[in-house]
């Protein structure tokens, strides 16, 4: 049914290898390059680059930037990417983390995000995460999982609707309830869980964003029991160190 | 608003501008926000994208009254010349996936345009849009009216149906304002019911056919004449009307680039199918029929009535009924979405550009949508217009409208295509062909032939089309700043690139 499905399949390894190279091409050149460039840089014919170029845009692969005209790698690359590419967090944002964890009695973690991946990259090693794995990949259970989730122009791409395991009996499962969830996120840039990913621990979660106002990361905080109002509490503490955050990690 | 105040702003006006091509793009800061948020973002599958296209282009309906007036006209030439209708809309099609494929609008073929005429070209056609959804609009909610009355045993005498076309309207305009999920899924579910019911009553009267000519064989195996198929095109062309309004649901669709053009081919293509087969079928059915069947209103609704089959015709004009009632639903949200964008831009006042804050539809635009398309046939109505009379003639300035949309988005698209330096041969030659095409259709229906072979619907149109024009012309020469956001779409977004790519601009 997808047009990649249609327009080529297995038994056309050139398609692939065309358009991978047109992918290594843009991002080679660089944000801007014209599909005219990148036809010339390959030595394709011009109708076959520009549907692949067409298809890879389709795709989310690449991006048109506004003038319609420039492409630019697009933010599924950094999915491609996301978890080989050890993340590097400056010391200046760890010490503001560390100063959170010296005021407060509850457990804080640190996540960045990529594009549709997140990172657990510091963990609270006085109260550490029950399963870092769980958390980097249950998106739809997690409270930092839904942060990013609601960022995303469409989650349905990070996370299939038929891989909303229920991992818990309070687990989200059914995509209706996320979006009206994802929305609440959106309005109040904070999101939690309740027993969602481990019975018996709630976690919220506030957004990190650069000065651009790109999400980059977010500071979480996770406490016994299952009351999702008492863990947005302590999260609501964690608002001002968040801001402080947003400038070093964007 | 600040959206339009940001619209505005040189850097946006540098990127919308020409720059000679095969020139290296420096990609400027990108927004962190689109023009067009406010929308419900990728929430419409595939199937609901379609419902779009399908429901303004009302198959249904069209399969039914079309092919006999068509077969009055023109005889023979009926059936090829609906096949190279359909053509000519597929390759119109082809045209607007160009578009399709590289930007997700809002303001369907209007955006289109402008990224390939300019701001004037563009309001031009997004004028003609405008005034092609709303009459279809009105014809619709008309029909509706009229097949709904049938259904509940009234007499359609024009109050009766004025009445029932204020509900109805009503009923529709809310069914958008609460949602595009909600109205695209009551236009799929309307028009799985309306196109099966069609075929299933074609299909009974086939398998009941009588095998004897009737008096009206010589009509339907009238010899061909240019001039029949000349009337056969325009007609044929006309039915399907509506077929690209998936193009305004660029936001709201998921993986847009994607999905709206294939929705803006698959509608011309299995509508097109529809068409012929359901014409096939009329051809053989009317044949066998005694003349007057032929020239009443719904000759198919006839024939059930003559076979003794009233349960049939029933179940027939409850699915005209369904189709008319999704058309009106379909065009009303396009119609929104048009001006929703124009609000955006700021050529038309800022509050259209507006969206609710839990539906997330333009409920502004779709709420001053609905005065114009209840009202117009309402008064039409009750001042002693026929309900069939206001049905076509609505139906008629619409098509006008649809193809000057079409004609300028064509011609636009190898304009758009050699800007962004992307242009082919074939490219060229099909937005030249089906440009061409659409303007021999526009002239041929200028030239009365159109379903109400009415001249003064020229005049109406010309009429609803000054408004449009004089505000372009007064925008051109007092105020051509207001003109520079024309054709927003959803850009893509600091958040959209791979992190880091591409420097993001500061928040507002």
């Amino acid at each position: 049914m997808s047009p990649v499905d249609r327009g080529i399949t297995g038994r056309q390894p050139k398609a692939v290898q065309s358009a991978l190279a047109v992918l290594e091409s843009v991002a080679r050149a660089g944000a801007g390059v014209t599909a005219k460039e990148v036809c010339e840089d390959l030595g394709l014919p011009p109708a076959t680059t520009y549907r692949l170029l067409n298809l890879l845009v389709g795709e989310e692969y690449l991006v048109r930037l506004p003038d319609l005209h420039g492409f630019a790698l697009g933010r599924k690359v950094a999915g491609l990417a996301g978890w080989a590419s050890p993340a590097q967090v400056p010391t200046a944002a760890r010490e503001v983390v560390a100063d959170l964890r010296g005021r407060v009695r509850h457990a804080v973690h640190l996540v960045v995000y990529s594009g549709p991946v997140l990172r657990c990259v510091d963990v609270d090693p006085d109260h550490p995460l029950r399963s870092v794995e769980a958390v980097e990949r249950h998106l739809h259970a997690s409270a930092v999982g839904k942060l990013l989730l609601a960022e995303q122009p469409d989650w349905r791409e990070v996370v299939h609707p038929r891989r909303m395991h229920a991992l818990t009996p309070r687990t989200v499962t059914r995509p209706a309830d996320l979006d009206a969830e994802l929305r609440a996120v959106r309005a109040t840039g904070l999101a939690t869980q309740a027993g969602q990913l481990h019975e018996g621990v709630s976690c919220a979660a506030v957004a990190v964003r650069s000065p651009s106002d790109v999400l980059v990361g977010a500071l979480a905080v996770s406490v016994a029991g299952e009351d999702a109002a008492l863990a947005a509490a302590r999260a609501e503490g964690a608002r001002d160190h968040a801001r402080q955050l947003g400038p070093l990690l964007g | 608003m600040r959206v339009a105040q940001w619209l505005r702003s040189p850097t946006i006006g540098q990127a919308g501008g020409g720059r000679a091509m095969g020139q290296r793009s420096v990609p400027s800061r990108l927004p962190t926000r689109s023009p067009v948020a406010g929308l419900r973002r990728r929430g419409l599958s595939f199937p609901e994208v379609l419902a779009q296209s399908v429901s303004a282009l009302a198959p249904s309906a069209a399969i039914v009254v079309v092919p006999s007036i068509v077969l009055v006209e023109s005889g023979a030439a009926t059936l090829p010349a609906f096949v190279v209708a359909t053509l000519l809309v597929l390759l119109v099609g082809w045209c607007l996936t160009q578009f399709g494929r590289r930007m997700a609008a809002v303001g369907g073929t209007y955006s289109y345009t402008a990224k390939g005429l300019g701001p004037v070209g563009a309001l031009v056609g997004g004028w003609a849009l405008l005034v092609g959804y709303a009459a279809v609009a009105m014809s619709a909610l008309t029909g509706a009216a009229v097949y709904t009355a049938g259904l509940l045993g009234a007499r359609p005498t024009p109050g009766v149906v004025a009445v029932l076309a204020a509900g109805l309207g009503v009923l529709a305009t809310l069914c958008t304002v609460r949602g595009i999920q909600l109205s695209a899924r009551v236009a799929l579910a309307l028009e799985v019911l309306s196109i099966g019911v069609v075929l299933a009553v074609l299909g009974v009267l086939l398998l009941g056919a009588r095998g004897g000519p009737g008096s009206a064989a010589p009509v339907v195996d009238a010899p061909v004449t240019w001039g029949g198929v000349a009337v056969a095109v325009v007609l044929g062309v006309t039915g399907f009307m509506g077929f690209e309004s998936a193009a305004t649901l660029g936001v709201e669709a998921r993986r847009p680039l994607v999905a709206v053009p294939r929705a803006v081919l698959w509608t011309p293509a299995v509508a097109g199918l529809l068409f012929v087969a359901a014409t096939a079928a009329q051809v053989v059915l009317l044949r066998a029929a005694p003349l007057d069947v032929l020239t009443s209103p719904v000759p198919v609704a006839e024939l059930a009535d003559r076979e003794g089959l009233v349960l049939l015709r029933r179940v027939l004009d409850l699915g005209i009924a369904a189709s008319f009632l999704a058309c009106v639903t379909g065009s009303t949200n396009a119609l929104g979405r048009v001006l929703f964008s124009m609000g955006r831009e700021g050529v038309l006042p800022a509050r259209l550009g507006r969206t609710h804050d839990r539906f997330e539809t333009p409920h502004v635009a779709l709420a001053v949508v609905l005065p114009a398309v209840v009202g117009v046939p309402v008064v039409a109505l009750l001042a002693g217009g026929g309900p069939r009379a206001v049905l076509t003639a609505s139906l008629t300035v619409s098509a006008f409208g649809y193809v000057v949309a079409y004609v300028l988005a064509c011609l636009a698209m190898p304009l758009f295509l050699r800007r962004i330096g992307e242009l082919t041969a074939p490219a060229a030659a099909g937005g030249l062909v089906a440009g061409g095409g659409g303007l021999v259709v526009l002239v041929g229906a200028m030239a009365g032939i159109t379903v109400s072979g009415d001249r003064a619907v020229v005049v109406v149109f010309l009429a609803a089309m000054l408004p449009g024009l004089a505000w372009t012309a007064w925008l051109r020469l007092r105020d051509p700043g207001r003109l520079r956001p024309v054709g927003v779409y959803d850009t893509a977004t600091a958040s959209s690139v791979l992190p880091g790519s591409v420097p993001a601009g500061r928040r507002r």
